[in-house]
């Protein structure tokens, strides 16, 4: 986050413009001579902050130079915040400052204040990315310039634009080196926005031909009706390996990719499902708990209505005796009736 | 008493029973409990035609009178009972079921008394013997006994009942006392069952053969004469009429329905168990029970008929041991296996994944539905909007603020079960109406055909009987045509496939109607 403190120093953007040599280790290198005047207070809690990788506090800072004021502590902070060099953070106890990762603070180089405050934002809309508009709220900055900015960050190499499957022309926008989150590409089941539904029913199919196969196989072994019940059964872990080895899929997936596929199969009435208590620890078991599936018949034929082609009829409430569309002269009955 | 409902009433009161009666019929049903006068002046009926019509409706149960609405002293009304007409539709199945159960005998003596609404015991088991004995080789015929013991059969596993007893005239009712009638005052008619003697034989003794009815003969002995008149003696149970029992057949309907749909979820070893808990509670449990009785698996054990071995660990695996059906969960069950079944066959699989989708997770957004069916985003939403159109899915709305903005509001779909399957059932009865209107008008449109096949069946039946030569037999033969012959056959075949979808959409019905009565009851 950027702070904005009150006392900021306008020198700040003066010093964002120096080039800085690139750091591959944290080597202090700004005893060179072209940091200002201020340098030693600076440089101090820069080697401080390096002594602590994962942040100090204002409690800290106080306790290790006590002789530096509160003005002076926060003018080096400052520096140290605009040279790009520190982050601050905020936890339950207060501010924190943190070095910054070195090859981050290269790429900010020849930025602006604008553009970082524009990066940190998407930055911190992790793997899901954020949309202009609500870059637009957060930085409180108007559109041109955000444009503007996004098209530079974007030619640097620092974020990308990732389609939203969700809403097909929506942009999010994200840091160049990250994965988009599933809920945006969709995870498995899209390839480019595209949903993939031969795929899905390709998957379907073969889990379903796995469960039934166990049931057949489970049924011709005689043995007590619970025994074959039991046996039946196949865990969502098994149906994931069987999956996994057929190797029809590209892509990786996962048991939950399973887990929603088998649903599928719920919905279609072909399938049951039961959850088991099972030890952690035991293979497959997520959470103490097993999903169990086993193929099923459906539990009556269809049924007499749809024997009829009044049962399926697009037509059927336009029909009336006597009417254009009625039973003595309807078309469909006469074909059913001759077939 | 919906449209469809009356209009099915009405096709079938006219195939049974003739023109008059369906006017009469249907105006009853249409227009509530009315007394006579109303009647013949609205249907402009003479009003004897009306007194006959009226007499038939109440032999076969269709209409009930009971006291006016304005106290003791109003004339009778009659009212309609549009169940009881839907009831016809069913009867082939009856008449069936008894003949899985009880072999010919059963079934005759059930048509029969199907046919005449209400019947003695005698007079039924007189013309079962004389209608098997024309069905035997000569020389051959029926002992009464066995049809009597047929018919105690029947009695016994409650197929057949009493009729219940006729209240007593509006005149008579002050002088009665409450305690030993029921009041005619009173508007419910006695039920059968109200009447303990409902099951109980009467105490008679019938003995005799089945008569071979001769068509050629006329000129009976004079001994014909004699029994002719001995028959017609009393032969003590005047007055005790016997008529079938629907709701017994129903729930027998019921429990196979639940067998079988347990043998193809389980195995064949389930589903006999769940027979024989149902057998031994069948005549334990009223129709309406939620729950059958619990049985011990003990007395599981012991009914279970010898050549299906199981061992008792295998029977104690398979169920509690104290084993317990419910009903109404069975019911609903199948009520829903139906409705998946249409939305299947009507709009397609994945439709029918959707439909399943909503049933089981209740309320979901239209996002959500893709995500759990892995459908496309658009052709979920086509299938959705289908059939919301068709009223099978509802759309559910709730408001995240106050002015119901739509942008704002959250649109959830749902399945209710109940509103659709009185839907479909809606659906069924139009369909029958209009299989049986279809079967009337293929009836009507080869009339000419028809009678002239049937004229010439006549002229051969009785050249054949007055012995004529086989050239003649040909050449009346050859006055139907080929193509003729054809349309015949295809007519028949027409004919015959209308009736057999009537009576399988006769099965989606009474699953649905046993489903939403069991709701109803609770």
């Amino acid at each position: 986050m950027v702070c904005i403190f009150k006392n900021v120093t306008p020198l700040a953007e003066h010093y964002s413009k120096l080039t800085f040599p690139h750091v591959s280790t944290k080597t202090v290198q700004l005893t060179s001579g072209k940091i200002a005047i201020k340098s030693s207070n600076t440089i101090l809690l820069y080697e401080l902050c390096q002594q602590f990788p994962h942040g100090i506090t204002d409690q800290v800072i106080q306790n290790d130079m006590p002789h530096l004021e509160a003005q002076q502590r926060a003018m080096a902070i400052n520096r140290l915040l605009s040279l790009g060099q520190l982050d601050l953070l905020r936890n339950s106890s207060g501010l924190l400052y943190r070095m910054k990762d070195a090859q981050t603070a290269s790429k900010m180089k020849g930025s602006d204040n604008q553009e970082k405050l524009v990066y940190q934002v998407i930055e911190d809309a992790g793997n899901k990315g954020i949309w202009s508009r609500d870059i637009r709220y957060k930085s409180n900055l108007p559109l041109t310039e955000i444009n503007k900015i996004l098209k530079n960050l974007e030619s640097k190499k620092l974020i990308k634009a990732v389609k939203s499957v969700a809403a097909s022309k929506k942009k999010v926008y994200m840091l160049y080196n990250l994965q988009p989150d599933r809920s945006v590409t969709g995870g498995a089941w899209y390839s480019d926005q595209d949903f993939e539904s031969e795929f899905v029913e390709v998957l379907n199919q073969q889990c379903f031909k796995f469960l039934q196969s166990k049931a057949e196989v489970a049924r011709d072994s005689k043995q007590s009706p619970m025994v074959q019940r039991n046996s039946s059964f196949a865990t969502s872990h098994e149906v994931w390996k069987y999956i996994c080895e057929l190797g029809i899929s590209k892509v990786d997936l996962s048991m939950e990719d399973i887990e929603t596929i088998l649903n599928t199969l719920i919905y279609d009435g072909k399938v049951e499902m039961t959850i088991i208590a099972a030890k952690e620890g035991t293979v497959g078991s997520v959470d103490g708990q097993m999903k169990l599936y086993r193929g099923v018949n459906p539990i009556i034929q269809p049924t007499g209505l749809v024997k009829a082609p009044c049962g399926l009829c697009p037509v059927f409430d336009d029909c009336h005796e006597g009417g254009e569309i009625s039973p003595s002269n309807c078309v469909y009955m006469a074909e059913w009736l001759d077939f | 008493m919906t449209a469809q409902e009356v209009r099915l009433c009405g096709l079938l009161l006219q195939e049974h029973f003739g023109e008059v009666v369906e006017r009469i019929g249907t105006h009853l049903l249409r227009g509530g409990a009315q007394n006579l006068r109303t009647i013949a002046n609205e249907t402009n009926t003479p009003l004897d035609l009306v007194k006959k019509s009226l007499c038939v409706l109440v032999q076969h149960g269709v209409c009930d009178f009971g006291s006016g609405r304005r106290g003791p002293g109003s004339p009778v009304e009659y009212r309609g009972n549009c169940e009881r007409v839907l009831r016809i539709l069913r009867y082939p199945r009856y008449i069936y079921t008894a003949k899985t159960l009880y072999g010919d005998t059963g079934e005759l003596i059930v048509e029969e008394v199907l046919q005449r609404g209400h019947m003695t015991m005698s007079n039924t088991v007189k013309t079962v013997a004389d209608r098997l004995t024309h069905n035997m080789e000569e020389g051959r015929s029926m002992e009464y006994s066995e049809v009597v013991s047929s018919f105690s059969k029947l009695v016994e596993t409650h197929f057949l009942q009493r009729c219940p007893p006729v209240a007593e005239t509006a005149t008579a009712a002050p002088s009665a006392t409450p305690a030993t009638h029921r009041t005619p005052a009173s508007v419910t008619p006695p039920t059968a069952e109200s009447n303990p003697d409902c099951y109980k034989l009467p105490p008679v003794t019938l003995t005799g053969r089945g008569k071979r009815r001769r068509s050629s003969d006329d000129g009976e002995e004079p001994g014909g004469v004699k029994k002719a008149k001995m028959d017609s003696e009393s032969c003590g149970d005047e007055g005790i009429y016997w008529q079938v029992n629907f709701e017994r057949f129903h729930q027998h309907f019921r429990d196979q329905a639940i067998i079988s749909a347990v043998a193809s979820k389980l195995d064949q070893t389930s589903s006999e168990i769940v027979r024989t808990m149902l057998r031994m509670s069948e005549v334990t449990t009223t129709p309406t029970a939620a729950y059958t009785q619990p049985l011990s698996a003990n007395e599981i054990f012991r009914s279970l008929p010898p050549n299906y071995s199981i061992s008792r660990p295998i029977l104690d695996q398979g169920g509690s041991l104290t084993g317990r059906s419910d009903l109404h969960r069975a019911l609903a069950n199948l009520a829903r296996a139906t409705l998946e079944s249409v939305v299947q066959e009507r709009f397609g699989s994945r439709s029918a994944r959707i439909f399943r989708l909503l049933l089981r997770k209740r309320h979901l957004e239209q996002k959500q539905v893709e995500d759990f069916a892995m459908i496309p985003a658009k052709e979920a939403k086509d299938m959705l909007y289908t059939l919301l159109s068709e009223n099978l899915v509802q759309l559910q709305e709730i408001p995240k603020t106050p002015d119901h903005a739509p942008s704002r509001t959250f649109y959830l779909y749902t399945v209710n079960q109940l509103p659709t399957a009185r839907l479909l059932l809606q659906h069924c009865y139009k369909t029958v109406a209009n299989l049986i209107e279809r079967r009337l008008f293929e009836t009507k449109e080869n009339k000419r055909l028809l009678e002239k096949s049937q004229r010439i069946e006549a002229i051969l039946a009785s050249l054949q009987a007055s012995g004529a030569e086989p050239e003649q037999l040909t050449e009346v033969e050859e006055m139907i045509t080929a193509p003729e012959r054809q349309q015949l056959e295809a007519l028949r075949h027409h004919i015959n496939k209308l009736d057999s979808t009537e009576n399988q959409v006769d099965e989606t019905i009474f699953l649905l109607e046993s489903y939403i009565i069991s709701t109803k009851s609770k």
